[in-house]
């Protein structure tokens, strides 16, 4: 027997013994009494036919059993697919027919529901795959965006460690960006303020961000200003305090506010010099008009000079005014230009004569060396007169007394130039970058002469943005200084 | 003549308004367009007061205070500030530091200006 199996060889004999012995136990109790030699018998019959009955069964089960293995085999060998609908396997008649068919056929309906269940599994499964990708993608591009930004951003966790440094941040605090994280935000930063700030943030119950303004040592040791905003992060998990959870944690944003705080300083140096500029002039008129009031002077002569001391006043007092409102004017793209052809060597001359007053007061020599040739330009003659009367007084105030300032034109190429050229105090190369911006005054020449920082930015608006021309500086600190604008050439050099 | 002042200030019409004004009092006034002139005319000739602007070429109003205060013969020399830069000074520093007995702001009034000099000068004449 090819498929002989230790239960069949135990539960046969047992079938046999257990039918013969009773059968014979039967007619020793219902029949009359039996000698050993019937007895044998009895058993031997009994035995003989329960043997025979075994084998009939098993030779009758055995193609139910094949028609349920190859049921079996056939589910077995079937894919997702067929799992899902495992109605499509097959039933043999045989196991149909067979006390077995209600088995396969509860099979069937379990393995239909795990079939569902699985596929129930791999859509979870799939969507959870594509929220995990989204939620990768988004930490990607977040990431991509901390490192992009250029303002310092820490985090760190509800430990005080520093969870995360964009590398503006690991700049600025001078962190390795191997490993900065997870370290005590106290050891790694030498900035008290931001310390505190970052510390109070991190252990207080409202949830509201704190802004507060720090002076930063970069790495050179240049201090910057900062306004650093720290908020706290909101918890990772619901329902679990800050004392119970390191999940959460502050984020602090600098932000380099140097800029404004320079520009907040030069205004109010601004304000100051304007204020003061106008009040010196003030002062003359007030204090002249006081003095012909108390009829202090007696003579015509002192009279006529207390009248041109205060129409000097007033003149200078709208200069100051007529700069600052064309200076407002062009910056805000409202001034009215009325350009025309005209002669350059006029309106220089004109500026000359202007300034000349300013140099003799301190033994300048002012030198007017202008072309012999027409240098024609197209512009607005008084901005233009504004511009030179601009450089010229310039270079009057900032050269000592006994010096020269030398005004030339020139015809250059397609261009009409003119030069004016001091033996004054000269400036740095930073000065000379920043000497064009409105309301810059060279720090170690603010004494040597007042005034309010517009003059040369607005020469240079005028020469540049409203006549389309250049206007440059070089200068050499303790030797002197020499402006120079291009214009275009308007006609015909003559 | 009169008691001795020194004004200085680079501002000339400003010098030559209160210069006016002072000597029709019968002051006698000396002129200065800086601070180190200012200075050098302090050794030259000791005034009785000195009116100085603040903001000068060289050495500037609280500079010249400073170093007169530095020597012995000019440290309780009286001097008045005549400056445009108002609130900017601190006036505490002025008065406890540099001693400066008052300051008059710009535009000024060469009227009280006068009254503030004769109030120290002239105690007994002064209305």
């Amino acid at each position: 027997m090819k498929s002989f199996r230790v239960d069949t060889a135990i539960t046969v004999p047992a079938f046999v013994l257990s039918v013969a012995s009773a059968t014979a136990w039967f007619a020793q109790l219902f029949l009359a009494p039996l000698t050993r030699a019937q007895g044998l018998t009895v058993f031997a019959v009994a035995g003989i036919v329960s043997l025979v009955t075994a084998a009939l069964c098993l030779r009758l089960n055995r193609p139910v059993q094949g028609a349920f293995r190859c049921f079996l085999d056939e589910l077995s060998q079937s894919d997702s697919l067929t799992l899902n609908d495992p109605s499509t396997v097959s039933v043999s008649r045989v196991l149909e027919r067979s006390s077995w068919g209600p088995l396969a056929d509860d099979v069937r309906r379990h393995l239909a529901e795990m079939g569902e269940r699985v596929h129930e599994l791999e859509t979870t499964r799939s969507a959870v795959e594509i929220r995990a990708r989204r939620a990768m993608d988004e930490a990607d591009r977040l990431r991509a965006i901390l490192a992009n930004l250029g303002d310092p951003i820490l985090i760190i966790n509800g430990y005080d460690e520093v969870s995360l440094a964009n590398p503006a941040a690991e700049s600025l605090f001078s962190l390795d960006s191997d490993s900065p994280e997870q370290r005590s935000v106290a050891s790694l930063l030498t900035c008290q303020r931001l310390v505190d700030l970052l510390l109070t943030t991190n252990h207080r119950e409202s949830k509201g961000r704190r802004t507060d303004e720090i002076e930063i040592p970069d790495s050179s040791g240049i201090s910057h200003w900062y306004r650093a905003t720290a908020c706290r992060l909101p918890l990772f998990r619901e329902g679990v305090s800050p004392q119970e959870d390191a999940g959460h944690g502050t984020v602090v944003v600098l932000r380099d506010v140097d800029r404004e705080k320079n520009l907040q300083k030069r205004n109010a140096e601004f304000v100051s010099s304007v204020s003061h500029e106008m009040k010196t002039p003030l002062a003359g008129i007030k204090a002249y008009v006081e003095l012909l009031a108390d009829g202090e002077a007696d003579d015509e002569e002192t009279m006529e000079e207390f009248l041109g001391v205060i129409d000097s006043q007033a003149d200078r007092l709208q200069r100051l005014v007529e700069n600052l409102l064309n200076l407002a004017r062009i910056e805000a793209g409202v001034v009215s230009v009325n350009k025309k052809n005209r002669p350059l060597n006029e309106i220089l001359e004109e500026a000359s004569q202007v300034v000349q007053p300013a140099a003799d007061a301190k033994q300048i020599t002012l030198a007017v060396e202008l072309s012999p040739l027409y240098l024609g330009v197209h512009a607005d003659r008084d901005m233009l007169l504004q511009s030179a009367i601009n450089l010229l007084s310039n270079a009057v105030k900032y050269t000592p007394d006994g010096g020269r300032v030398t005004l030339r034109s020139r015809a250059v190429d397609n261009m009409v130039v003119y030069e004016v050229e001091d033996t004054g105090v000269g400036l740095n190369e930073e000065d000379s970058r920043l000497v064009f911006e409105k309301f810059y005054r060279v720090k170690k020449d603010k004494n040597m002469a007042q005034g309010t920082g517009l003059g040369l930015p607005l020469a240079k608006h005028i020469v540049e943005d409203v006549h389309g021309g250049t206007l440059s500086l070089e200068s050499e600190l303790g030797v002197g200084s020499k402006f120079t604008a291009a214009l275009p050439v308007a006609g015909q050099l003559a | 003549m009169g008691k001795r002042i020194l004004l200085c200030d680079d501002e000339i019409h400003i010098l030559r308004a209160a210069e006016f004004k002072l000597k029709r009092a019968g002051y006698d006034v000396r002129i200065a367009s800086d601070g180190e002139e200012g200075w050098a005319q302090i050794q030259q000739e000791m005034p009785d007061l000195v009116v100085t602007d603040c903001q000068m070429p060289r050495l500037d109003g609280l500079g010249l205070i400073a170093r007169a205060r530095e020597h012995e013969a000019t440290r309780k020399l009286p001097f008045f500030m005549l400056t445009a830069k108002g609130l900017e000074l601190s006036h505490t520093e002025l008065a406890d530091k540099l001693k400066v007995l008052g300051v008059i702001s710009k535009p000024f009034s060469p009227r009280d200006l006068l009254r503030s000099i004769d109030e120290v000068l002239q105690p007994a004449t002064a209305t």
